[in-house]
């Protein structure tokens, strides 16, 4: 019988902007942090683990293979192997759907997956004509040549590239991921105040939820140096937010006509997330709580340039593939990478047009209802550390289901830089058919 | 039996220290009466290279051995052992071949002396490789031409630096200092012999450098070092209390200007002259408390089970629990709890400013606020408030959860384990372990039985912590222990010291100033300043309930609490405090006590009736007797197993002066007819067991 994937644990930190609360801890600072604390508040010994898989896109240069220096300086065992995927912002969610692919294939019995990101240290880099002549200079012999590289290094381009800019672009159809959120507001014809509207109730219901107490099993307290003043809250959250400020932005990426502004898109943040996976009969002989089971997951490609419409095809793919419909999800995630992006996909799970254009079918999936959708606010809230919030949306839901909706299904799903969507079925009991 | 082996391979001779009959090579009579011999025969046929090593793992040479200066009462003699090593080590220097000392753990002294008079040391990669000249800390400076060599070899400043503050060097450091010629790894060794050797003999120019020369240069630097050095001894009579502080950098000074014989002759003549002082004496005694302390049987036979804790939990994020888990992160993972966020951010930026020094050892250290983690702990050491209640509800909440041999460990200072132990499950694995504030500075710390400890727990505890580098004392489970018992008496005699009935009305600067020039880190009035007036008068109103009243402190102290005068926390207490640093006198304190303000109001007249003010001798005698007093009702009630570990108390808990060599040896010197007679004097009980002291003047 194929085992069934369950997660033990899992917990997160809170998420920081960019430069604000955790400007002083580095991505491997934030992930050993998670860890240890995961760690602590699990049954599961640090040498019952198998194998550490950690998501990760800004990685850092002096922490080369980033999940296993936060392995080993979290207390992971050495002979414990780990390493760090990266499927842009599903990068977290990829390496959850992969330790459960190991234990299904029977290669590990317990992995310890999540994503890390530390927005704030994304580097500033060399032009490449800039380094060519600085290797120029190096290789220079005697004062004549020395001098002509010393020339060829002031005329070179000394200007910094914005590695986190670079890394929200897409080489292939040359935009950044503003502008494909631009692409689809214009063409599923979303205006500014409904975009607004939404980002209004992601804060509004993000807010709510921290009020309720409802991040209170899910999100820890962090002490990040150098003042080591607790933080528990997501950083982004403003509880004041209102369409007037909202309104009073200006389009950051289509100046002046576009309508995607900061504020009605996700937020640059820094955070972690860390889960324990392993299969029922495992967590039933050691008698570890479960806080859910992943019963499926899904990748699928699309336009790059309409990348925003990721969670449309994997979505409906997932579903296919297990005979379910939209409906029959109690809650849903769609990453708000972009207020545009998800109201496009909704749009887009709505249409007749859509259905029968890509799918061949004559009735569209179905948008799931605002009820269950992003039900404690989404990335525009609470932000976007790109590596980390594919594990976020996952154990979100499994808290979701677990403390709120009284179980059911679940269903997270997001948008990937350079064209593609993830999508992961989760719920808060087996599998029956 | 040989302890110096001479081995021939072809060209090459080895000189092989292995001591068989000790832990570690020492430089004793025996170790140089072979040298000699066998410089003897190396200087009959020299070869072309000579490699001095170890035979013995984990350390080079740990220097002379200690017990011979210790033993020395002549400086006549101290001088002639001093030059008869010089002379050792200038036949090793001018011998035709070159020399290459191999310096694989820890290099001492005498031992780092001897590399030096090599021509190459090649420093070989360890853990276990430290090099040093901690002879300041024994109250001498090196006398086997340390002080030439060393300067030349690594520069003035730096030498000063080493032979100053003995600090040991690690083998990475001293390359980088060019302390050592090269660094190799334990599989290199002979290539890197080979290596140095290419270079031939090392030819010394002798000439100092150019700014050396230069007298305004040279004074300037000299004056520099020396109040860099003596700034920490400020309120001391240093010729006195440590005098072989400016003696060394009187050396030091001359030796620069001087031939190298006469620097060798002088560097011999002023360790003769420091060899015989009191201070030297007393230091060594003190390292020897210090040692019999961390080589206790209890600490060995706890050791194997000590070494399988790796993680621990402590509770409460004061001052003192975060100190115990900095001091515990040294050897294993902690989670320090706390109940207030607040409170854990602000023990954590403390521990932020010590990792400064360790980097490593603060991420050793996982802050929690929900009490997780728990059952990974094989250790848990609560230091939260000093309410038997609170403590009790911690431990049942904490026993339930941890597993049964999980150590138990309280931090409490005066209240009792015995009762503590009835709250828990399995008591036998509950113990008392109390630090000293500053945790991560003061040594010692005491190990408390209660009444169903087991011996088992008590012996880890007492080997956990020598492994985090304390010094442990057994104690028994008595109000207040051993040093808060002996030190609230002091405490209380120097407040008394303010009334103008009883003490003659002294000033609070006249008595803080008194005890610190006797040697004490700080005064009585300063040291309740730290510690909390409030925290004072609990612990006061606890120990003299128990023992009477030469532990209570007097009513005005009281008032004083009672008015919120709390000391460096409240920011005025006898002194004003702003940001951890201590200020003038309290204004305020007029009202409490009203001669404690008379150094201000000298050339007032109208105050004429006060009486002038004690000798500095008296005030020290008058708080210091009834610690002692209090220290033989301790030794004969058989709080504490020995008057040895009873003084190492004192030293390495509160600080008493080591130069002094310990509170029970101060007062050994003395007549016993005068130590009656000044007991008598200040209205002091006259202890049963006073002879103990007889025994102590060693």
């Amino acid at each position: 019988m194929q085992r069934e994937i369950v997660v033990v644990s899992g917990w997160r930190s809170p998420l920081g902007k960019a430069g604000g609360l955790f400007a002083g801890m580095t991505a491997v600072d934030l992930g050993v942090a998670v860890l240890r604390e995961t760690l602590a508040r699990s049954v599961v010994n640090a040498g019952q683990i198998d194998t550490v898989i950690i998501g990760n896109v800004i990685q850092p240069t002096d922490a080369a293979n980033i999940a296993r220096v936060i392995a080993l300086l979290g207390g992971v065992p050495q002979h414990v192997p780990a390493h760090t995927v990266h499927r842009n912002c599903a990068s977290g969610m990829q390496a959850i759907t992969d330790a459960a692919e190991k234990i299904l294939s029977g290669r590990a019995e317990v992995v310890l997956a999540g994503g890390v990101e530390s927005m704030t240290h994304a580097p500033l880099l060399f032009h490449d004509r800039f380094r060519e002549a600085l290797a120029g200079l190096q290789k220079a012999r005697d004062v004549s040549s020395k001098a002509k590289a010393l020339l060829a290094v002031a005329n070179a381009p000394w200007k910094p590239r914005i590695a986190l800019l670079e890394g929200l672009s897409d080489p292939t159809v040359k935009l950044n991921m503003g502008q494909t959120a631009e692409v689809l507001a214009r063409e599923f014809s979303l205006s500014r105040e409904e975009q607004d509207a939404y980002s209004l109730q992601s804060h509004q219901r993000a807010d709510a939820a921290w009020n309720r107490g409802d991040f209170d099993d899910e999100v820890l307290h962090l002490f990040p140096p150098p003042g080591f003043s607790a933080v528990h809250r997501d950083e982004g959250i403003r509880a004041g937010q209102s369409m007037v400020a909202l309104g009073n932005l200006k389009p950051v990426f289509e100046r002046p006509l576009g309508t995607v502004t900061a504020g009605n898109s996700s937020q640059i943040t820094d955070g972690a997330a860390m889960l324990i996976l392993t299969h029922r009969e495992k967590a039933e002989a050691e008698g570890w709580p479960i806080l859910g089971y992943i019963h499926d997951w899904a990748y699928s490609g699309c336009d790059p340039a309409r990348m925003g419409l990721g969670p449309v095809f994997c979505s409906h793919k997932l579903l296919k593939a297990k005979g379910l419909e939209m409906h029959q999800m109690e809650r849903v995630e769609i990453n708000e990478a972009f207020a545009a992006q998800v109201l496009s996909c909704l749009k887009a799970m709505d249409s007749k047009d859509f259905a029968a254009r890509h799918f061949g079918e004559k009735k569209p999936m179905g948008a799931p209802d605002m009820e269950r959708l992003n039900v404690q606010g989404g990335a525009i809230a609470l932000g976007h550390p790109v590596g980390m919030s594919g594990a976020r949306l996952i154990l979100t839901l499994f808290n979701q289901l677990k403390h709120d909706s009284g179980g059911g299904l679940g269903l997270a799903t997001l948008c990937v830089g350079g064209g593609q969507g993830g999508a992961t079925l989760v719920g808060s009991q087996p599998w029956k058919q | 039996m040989e302890t110096v082996k001479l081995l021939r391979e072809d060209s090459l001779m080895r000189l092989r220290v292995e001591r068989a009959d000790r832990p570690v090579n020492v430089l004793d009579e025996v170790c140089l009466g072979e040298l000699e011999r066998q410089l003897d025969v190396i200087e009959e046929t020299p070869p072309q290279l000579l490699v001095i090593e170890s035979g013995m793992p984990g350390c080079f040479i740990a220097g002379a051995d200690v017990d011979v200066i210790a033993a020395v009462s002549d400086a006549g003699e101290a001088t002639r052992l001093a030059e008869r090593g010089q002379s050792l080590m200038r036949r090793i220097e001018d011998l035709p071949c070159p020399s290459i000392a191999v310096v694989a753990g820890s290099c001492m002294g005498g031992g780092l002396e001897l590399a030096l008079a090599c021509d190459y040391i090649l420093g070989v990669q360890s853990a276990k490789t430290l090099m040093a000249l901690p002879e300041i800390k024994i109250g001498i400076h090196p006398g086997f031409g340390g002080c030439v060599r060393l300067p030349r070899k690594i520069g003035w400043l730096k030498a000063c630096d080493m032979i100053l503050s003995g600090r040991s060097i690690n083998a990475e450091q001293a390359k980088r200092m060019h302390l050592v010629d090269l660094v190799c790894y334990r599989e290199k060794i002979e290539d890197g012999i080979l290596y140095l050797a290419r270079r031939g003999k090392r030819r010394f120019s002798g000439m100092q450098p150019w700014w050396m020369r230069l007298w305004p240069a040279r004074a300037i630097f000299f004056a520099v070092m020396r109040n860099k050095a003596l700034q920490r001894l400020k309120h001391l009579d240093v010729e006195e209390a440590y005098p072989a502080v400016p003696a060394t950098i009187r050396v030091l000074s001359k030796v620069a200007g001087l031939a190298e014989g006469q620097a060798y002759a002088m560097e011999a003549a002023s360790l003769g002259r420091l060899a015989v002082t009191p201070t030297c004496a007393n230091l060594i005694r003190v390292f020897h408390l210090g040692q019999a302390l961390q080589k206790q049987e209890a600490v060995k036979k706890g050791r194997e089970r000590a070494g399988q804790i790796d993680c621990g939990a402590v509770f409460g994020a004061g001052v003192m629990g975060s100190g115990i888990a900095w001091v515990a992160a040294k050897g294993v993972q902690v989670d320090l709890h706390d109940v207030s966020d607040k409170a854990l951010a602000r023990g954590l930026t403390l521990l932020a400013s010590l990792a400064g020094r360790d980097a490593g050892r603060m991420a050793h250290i996982r802050p929690a606020l929900d009490k997780s983690g728990l059952e990974h702990c094989q250790m848990v050491i609560e230091a939260v408030l000093e309410e038997m209640e609170v403590k009790n509800s911690l431990w049942q909440e904490v026993s339930g959860r941890v597993s049964r041999d999980t150590l138990l460990l309280s931090n409490t200072s005066s209240l009792s384990i015995t009762e503590m132990q009835r709250a828990v499950k399995y008591p036998g694995r509950m113990a008392g372990m109390h630090f000293f504030n500053p945790a991560p500075k003061m040594p010692l710390v005491e190990v408390i039985a209660g009444e169903k400890t087991t011996q088992k727990t008590l012996q880890t505890v007492a080997a956990l912590a020598a492994s985090w580098g304390k010094y442990p004392v057994l104690v028994a489970d008595r109000p207040g222990f051993l040093v808060n018992r002996c030190l609230m008496p002091y405490m209380a005699a120097a407040f008394a010291l303010l009334r103008p009935q009883q003490g003659g009305g002294q000033s609070v600067e006249h008595v803080d100033g008194a005890l610190k020039q006797f040697g004490m880190p700080m005064g009585a009035f300063e040291l309740a300043d730290r510690v909390g007036l409030d925290i004072c008068r609990h612990v006061a109103e606890h120990l003299s309930a128990e023992f009477g009243s030469q532990q209570a402190l007097p009513d005005w102290f009281a008032a004083m609490v009672g008015d919120g005068l709390l000391g460096e926390k409240s920011g005025s207490g006898f002194f004003l405090w702003k940001d951890g640093k201590q200020g003038g006198l309290n204004q305020a304190l007029s009202s409490y006590i009203p001669t404690a303000m008379r150094a201000e109001k000298e050339g007032d007249a109208s105050i004429s009736d006060a009486l002038p003010p004690m000798a500095a001798m008296d005030v020290v005698d008058a708080c210091l007797l009834p610690m002692l007093v209090e220290a033989l009702a301790c030794l004969q009630e058989e709080i504490v197993q020995s008057a040895e570990h009873l003084d190492a108390a004192m030293v390495f808990g509160i600080g008493f002066p080591p130069f002094r060599g310990g509170l029970l040896h101060h007062y050994s010197g003395q007549d016993a007819a005068w130590l009656q007679g000044r007991l008598k004097q200040f209205e002091l009980s006259q202890p049963a067991n006073l002879d103990v002291l007889k025994g102590e003047g060693a």
